[in-house]
């Protein structure tokens, strides 16, 4: 990769080791870009939460209500609001429906469930934001798509 | 004084190897920033948005398919799938409005659901009708989001060659 400067050629970086330097970052690049994201995904408090993995790569809308639901507790734009093991048998969860009354100018809800809860919980929560008036709902999973 | 051409060489100098080290250089130090940047900024995982919609017992009636699939439905119970749907007869003796209905039960491989045979029986409607957009599935209480977002995925189909765009998610009832 060096050149000494034995036989009168200037020293420095061999153009031939270079070229292949450059290919090689350009597709590095390319992968980080298609792989990598910069939106973070919100986390409860107590950090135990996996979402599900989709085939889908439709890309997430800004301005949402982000309703968060943990194993352990349903969060509304990362305010707890009632305890999963607290949630009525009724499909509407009064805890969930107020504050979203007071958030219907935002029109679309992003609903980030673990991975692991069952839909007789999450059915509450989507009923709920529906009958708050939210009829935009889409549901966010961990992209699996590959390059 | 001799004329000099667009990279300082004079017009009547014999060609000279040029030095194209120092510009490589600088490319390999921004591609090195640039990695650093995207290393430091961004991380793994990607979203991805299943736009949902909810079935409700308030919700009008959709009008009639035109096409010979008239409705899909797909029932999730435990690791259990079963596919129901409804055809436009093509009996020649057969009235233009009658139907009938045919369910597929696809059980659960290895304790989860049979998505290969839910894709093939999928891909056997869309071919039938490929203007049928409409699908609706119905989980159970016990089912994951993992497996709801599984089956959706099937459902949709590819995002070159979608099989049912619209997906209802109903059951909601209890």
């Amino acid at each position: 990769m060096f050149r000494g400067d034995a036989g009168g050629i200037t020293p420095g970086l061999d153009v031939g080791a270079l070229a292949p330097l450059v290919d090689m970052m350009t597709l590095m690049l390319v992968f980080l870009l298609r792989s990598y994201s910069t939106e973070s995904a919100p986390m409860p408090p107590e950090g135990r939460f996996e979402l599900a993995g989709t085939t889908s790569e439709a890309a997430r809308s800004t301005g949402s209500v982000v309703v968060l639901v943990s194993k352990d507790a349903v969060y509304i734009d990362g305010r707890r609001v009632i305890a999963v093991n607290y949630l009525p048998e009724e499909l509407l969860v009064r805890e969930i429906y107020d504050p979203l009354l007071l958030m219907r100018g935002k029109k679309r809800i992003e609903v980030h469930a673990d991975r692991a809860i069952p839909w007789g919980v999450l059915k509450r929560v989507l009923h709920t934001a529906r009958t708050a008036g939210f009829e935009d709902l889409s549901l966010v999973a961990a992209s699996t798509s590959s390059l | 004084m001799s004329r000099r051409g667009l990279f300082g060489r004079s017009a009547g100098e014999p060609a000279a190897e040029a030095d194209v080290r120092p510009t490589l250089l600088g490319v390999v130090t921004l591609m090195f920033l640039l990695l650093f940047f995207l290393l430091t900024t961004s991380s793994g995982q990607r979203l991805g948005v299943l736009d949902l919609r909810l079935g409700s017992p308030s919700d009008l009636a959709p009008l009639p398919h035109a096409g010979l699939v008239k409705d899909v439905a797909v029932t999730l119970s435990g690791s259990t799938l079963t596919v129901v749907y409804t055809l436009q007869s093509t009996d020649i003796s057969a009235a233009s409005t009658t139907v009938e209905q045919r369910q597929k039960d696809l059980p659960g491989v290895a304790g989860r659901p049979d998505l290969a045979g839910l894709l093939a029986a999928l891909e056997e409607l869309h071919a039938i009708d490929p203007s049928q957009e409409r699908a609706s599935l119905a989980p159970d209480d016990a089912v994951t989001p993992e497996t709801i977002i599984a089956v959706m995925d099937v459902l949709h189909g590819p995002e070159a060659a979608p099989l049912f765009s619209k997906i209802a998610l109903t059951g909601s009832a209890g």
